[in-house]
């Protein structure tokens, strides 16, 4: 692979890291995105549906995919990991790994004949590991680029795959490969995760099967869910009651995470509506500590939601165990009264908070919080302490869609003035022409 | 046509050795597979059961039940067949 040039870098391919590459690209810029994954859409392209419009979350993800992978100023770099980025003038030289698909994507026409013939099932992260899909596969139905990959942890080698493929795509004999790209800038779009469970004893650290994170529940609720309909997953009953516990892993000493996690509140009582709609005759309960509703329209939201008949009860839940069933029995403290009551559920969500996804090997200073620090939040909340590398979305702090499309122009925007102001080829381009 | 042949058939012998570990795991996964999904598609082919009822049946836990129940609805092997209390039902699906 050659080395490049480009004007800006984008990391992450989520709906922060979209927005940024499309807006420099949209201003003639030529921006690179690596994307770790061998898709991009982030954690957005797996929700259901967005709060407070209830819009379908893929209708509005997969066009802006759709845009990136066909923009002429975008160079979109997926399965790809940052090995290392070093200074060079104003600019970077960033070292970066293409892992092996073991198909040649020029090839592949996304048939997906080879994952029908491949004999082994797997998890499948994109549905939280309750779906399921092969060793070789397209990794979800509106992927971009819709090109299969090949897991080798997984793969017999059997060579079925290659047999069935009619384009002859499948390239057992790739390997990983590094190229560098040279950018006059960085923007920084990783993301986040949810806030770990596993330490959250009282809370049965992930054990429990009918106890579940609200990703999971984002996957249920979506029509390309692993089962198709709202079941629990620890015996496939359709659930007659659930509850959602907030702040499990947000504002939490034990955990270290003191922080609000600013969207679950929003996600929970959007699931709640939903799950009403998919599962009328179930009751819904939130045990909250208190309802955040921060943007436009979202107080109302709130307010639909309990005249809708989902269940507000102020209260901390202490714990949770389960009966022989494998029902969830909550242990709650109701803040108002001091009593401690215990309710029964068939399902239980954990409003998990957010934290940052893992970090490529950019040395950039942490806030206390882990999240890529800002020196300047109130005036410039997309710059980072190292001249020339910007950060939207999660990758800055907890934050909804919205937030996250509006810092990404704010961040593009940054990252164009600091191009100009460094001489960019494109500049000395433009001057050319211009002349 | 016959080193082509032969390349390829060295490149996989080659791969299988590279990843012999990742291979293992991967053949008892598949054996442990091919088991669940003749236990499960016999019984599911008798009439619709629901998970819990395969579980019961076969001894395989029902969580496990309902993950391969649900890969096999996506590949076309079972489909619904309506609910049976708060369960839904699964069928085999005959090929013609
Ligand atoms: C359960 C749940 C429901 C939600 N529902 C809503 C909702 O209804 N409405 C709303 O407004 N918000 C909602 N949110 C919040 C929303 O998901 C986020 O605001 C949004 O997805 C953030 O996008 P992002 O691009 O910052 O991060 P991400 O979506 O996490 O994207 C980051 C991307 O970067 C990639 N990446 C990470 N590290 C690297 C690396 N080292 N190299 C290359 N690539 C890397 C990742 O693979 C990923 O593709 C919800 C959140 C949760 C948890």
């Amino acid at each position: 692979m050659d080395d490049l040039h480009m004007d800006a870098l984008v990391i992450g391919g989520g709906i922060a890291g979209m927005q940024s590459a499309l807006d420099l690209g949209d201003q003639g810029f030529q921006v690179a995105l690596v994307e770790r994954d061998p898709s991009i859409g982030g954690r957005m392209i797996t929700l259901s549906k967005v709060f407070p419009t209830l819009d379908c979350c893929s209708c509005i993800t997969t066009p802006k995919m759709s845009a990136v992978a066909h923009h002429p100023n975008i160079h979109l770099y997926t399965y790809c990991e940052i090995q290392s980025v070093q200074e060079h003038g104003a600019g970077f030289d960033v070292s970066i790994l293409q892992k092996p698909r073991y198909v040649d994507i020029s090839k592949c026409t996304g048939c997906r004949e080879c994952e029908y013939e491949c004999p082994i099932t797997v998890p499948s992260p994109f549905d939280r590991n309750l779906g399921a899909y092969r060793a070789i596969r397209v990794p979800f139905s509106t992927a971009v680029p819709q090109k299969a990959v090949l897991d080798p942890e997984y793969c017999l080698w059997c060579g079925k795959c290659e047999q069935k493929c009619p384009v002859e795509a499948i390239d057992f004999s790739q390997q990983p490969e590094t190229f560098t790209i040279e950018a006059d800038s960085i923007i920084m779009a990783t993301g986040f995760d949810l806030t770990p469970v596993s330490t959250k004893k009282e809370y049965g650290a992930g054990k429990l099967h009918n106890v579940i994170d609200p990703l999971m529940m984002e996957r249920f609720l979506a029509p390309t869910g692993p089962y198709g309909r709202v079941l629990r997953p620890g015996d496939g009953k359709e659930p007659g009651s659930i509850a959602y516990v907030q702040c499990a892993g947000s504002r939490d000493e034990t955990l270290g995470i003191t922080y609000c996690s600013r969207v679950c509140c929003m996600y929970a009582i959007k699931q709640a509506m939903l799950l009403n709609g998919a599962l009328p005759m179930a009751d819904i309960t939130i045990y909250y500590m208190d309802i955040r509703t921060f943007g436009k329209g979202y107080e109302q939201f709130y307010q639909n939601a309990k005249a809708m008949g989902v269940n507000f009860v102020r209260g901390k839940v202490a714990s949770i165990r389960e009966d022989a069933d494998q029902n969830p029995i909550l242990k709650v403290e109701m803040t108002d009264t001091g009593e401690i009551v215990e309710q029964t559920f068939d399902l239980v969500v954990l409003s998990q908070g957010i934290v940052p996804a893992s970090h490529p090997t950019v040395s950039l200073p942490l806030g206390s919080d882990g999240f890529i620090s800002v020196p300047a939040p109130d005036s410039a909340p997309c710059v980072t302490g190292r001249p020339g590398i910007f950060v939207t979305g999660t990758a800055a702090g907890p934050m909804d869609i919205v937030d996250s499309i509006v810092s990404a122009s704010a961040a593009a925007a940054e990252a164009s003035a600091y191009i100009r102001e460094n001489g960019s080829r494109l500049e000395v381009e433009k001057e050319a022409l211009y002349a | 046509m016959t080193t082509q042949t032969l390349s390829r058939a060295e490149l996989l012998k080659q791969l299988r050795t590279t990843h012999a570990e990742s291979v293992k795991r991967a053949q008892e996964l598949l054996k442990e597979q091919k088991h669940m999904q003749q236990e499960l598609c016999a019984f599911f082919r008798e009439k619709p059961r629901t998970v819990p009822e395969a579980a019961q049946a076969t001894g395989i836990p029902a969580d496990k039940v309902l993950w391969f129940v649900a890969a096999m609805k996506k590949y076309g092997i079972v489909a619904e067949a309506g609910m049976c209390g708060d369960y839904p039902l699964y069928k085999k699906v005959e090929e013609n």
